[in-house]
């Protein structure tokens, strides 16, 4: 079987080559590989699109390797891999203020909010939302802060995950 | 070995109770024979130069509160610089109050002793989190030992362990659970659904949290050991004013029922890494090793080649907080000896 990864790779000379090196390792036939070094994502790495020959098995322990390199798989056979992101805010916050976050974090490229959940208090200060998004891989520490200063500004506290 | 100690309270008891428990062991194992010289609280000193007697310290302290009482040997109004001047002895136990603004007196206390030649073992985070690289200069120009294996974690053993036994790794960013009255306020909040303010309540009954809670609910008791592990293991040269501090005071019973609907709890976690030096309550999984209850201190070290290692123990109490000063203290006699 074959199958098609994009990988979030740093510009940096031996990324590629550590990247290449446990499919090799595991016994997985590289057919092709595609490093355009001219196009670049918003955080400067460049996608790298490796086409594999091998089982779902090899496959399986070629990511795992990969991601305990800690190289992001960011498409596997043209499918967008996904993570989840779960955040809390406390503070006063009203209905406005929760589509108001949605509304921008779903401006974020990559990113959407799954789940919302609000729970009011007598205290209007001690009020909470919790909010779960989908987001592409690799985006987890770019979209927490994101998070962190929308809410900073808008008074609330923010509990990230660790 | 010819011991000074400076405060008397819950970990210098504790440190004279220790050191009584263990006699034997210490002798037979290591050859080692502490002997307590001098002991400064509030109302002065007691001194003795051929040893005092530890029972006898802790019953003075107990019975009459004042540590110049002790009988024959005591020294009433008799101040700790000038104990630390008058008084023959190898190593400093400086376990007086935390303070965070100056650091003092301990700050005093260690600069003397180590400019003194002597080594010296403490529990208090005011200093080092304050001028961490100006005391390990000092220390290194002097050619002494400064250790403070109890200042972060209580009894938890972190830095030794990072330094020692991990040896090699190359560590990269510490994560931790560093202070246990919020952990205990965090946990029974989270188990019984109640507020705030009636859970410290209850803690300072308990005399779990302090009458003035502050340093610990705002985060500046965690922030002084981010500060002290930041330095001491990833060799940031960092201080308090360095670190984002939010502590848990803000944390209501809604945002803790709403975290547990998606199998989470909340902490306040400290976090020392390349990316932030910050305590904040942040969201950790149920099950995970940071979900730990009651007093608990736990942190995890991500390792170049062990990858994440995690302990856990006890962070405070006066016996298990005197056991991380005695293990500086065998140390730095198995370098002396
Ligand atoms: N308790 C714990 O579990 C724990 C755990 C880890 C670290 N620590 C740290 O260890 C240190 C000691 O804690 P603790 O709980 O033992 O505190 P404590 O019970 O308040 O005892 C402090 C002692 O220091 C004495 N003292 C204060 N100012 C002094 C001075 N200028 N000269 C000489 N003695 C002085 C006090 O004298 P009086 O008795 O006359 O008032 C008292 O005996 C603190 O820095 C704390 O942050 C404590």
């Amino acid at each position: 079987m074959r199958f098609n990864l994009v990988l979030d790779l740093q510009d940096v000379p031996g990324k590629l080559m550590e990247a290449l090196e446990p499919m090799g390792r595991l016994g997985a036939n590289i057919v092709a590989v595609i490093h355009q070094r001219d196009i670049k994502t918003e955080r400067g790495t460049v996608p790298v699109q490796i086409t594999i020959e091998g089982d779902k098995e090899t496959l399986d322990r070629v990511m795992d390797a990969l991601e305990s390199k800690d190289i992001q798989i960011m498409e596997v056979d043209g499918v967008l891999r996904k993570e989840q992101i779960t955040t809390v805010l406390v503070g006063d916050i009203v209905e406005k203020d929760v589509q108001d976050t949605v509304a921008r974090l779903n401006q974020l490229e990559g990113v959407r909010v799954a789940d919302l959940d609000l729970k009011m208090s007598d205290k209007p200060e001690n009020s909470a939302t919790k909010m779960v998004m989908e987001a592409d891989f690799g985006l987890k520490k770019q979209i927490l802060k994101n998070i962190k200063k929308l809410g900073s500004e808008k008074g609330f506290l923010v509990i990230n995950e660790v | 070995m010819k011991i000074v100690i400076l405060g008397f309270g819950a970990v210098g008891q504790g440190v004279a109770r220790v050191i009584s428990m263990k006699k034997d062991y210490l002798r037979s194992k290591y050859g080692l024979k502490p002997q307590i010289v001098a002991v400064c609280d509030h109302s002065g000193a007691a001194i003795k130069e051929e040893g005092l007697d530890e029972k006898l310290l802790l019953e003075t302290k107990t019975e009459k509160g004042k540590i110049s009482l002790y009988p024959s040997y005591g020294a009433p109004g008799v101040d700790s610089l000038q104990v630390l001047e008058d008084v023959e002895y190898d190593c400093l136990v400086e376990v007086t109050p935390t303070d965070i603004d100056d650091g003092e007196p301990a700050r005093s206390h260690i600069l003397k002793a180590m400019e003194d030649g002597k080594d010296v073992v403490t529990s208090n985070k005011g200093p080092l989190a304050l001028s961490f690289q100006e005391l390990g200069d000092c220390a290194g120009k002097n050619g002494v030992e400064l250790k403070f294996e109890a200042c972060v974690g209580g009894a938890m053993p972190i830095i030794n362990f990072a330094h020692e036994t991990l040896a090699g790794c190359n560590i990269e960013s510490i994560y931790g659970i560093l202070n246990g009255t919020t952990n205990y306020i965090l946990s029974r909040m989270a188990n019984e659904g109640s507020s705030y303010e009636q859970t410290l309540q209850e803690a300072q009954e308990m005399g779990i949290a302090e009458t003035n809670p502050y340093q610990d609910v705002e985060g500046i008791d965690a922030a002084c050991k981010i500060v002290i592990m930041a330095n001491s293991i990833l060799n940031l040269p960092v201080t308090l004013k360095d670190v984002d501090v939010e502590g848990i005071s803000r944390i209501t019973s809604e945002s803790i029922a709403l975290a547990k609907k998606e199998g989470m709890l909340i902490k306040l976690i400290g976090e020392a890494s390349p990316d932030a030096l910050e305590v904040s309550p942040r969201l950790v999984r149920q099950g995970s090793p940071f979900a730990v209850e009651g007093t608990l201190n736990v942190a995890t070290l991500k390792t170049d080649l062990a990858d994440d290692v995690t302990v856990v123990g006890k962070g405070a109490g006066s016996v298990e907080t005197a056991s991380a000063i005695l293990s500086d203290i065998v140390s730095i006699w198995k370098i002396r000896k």
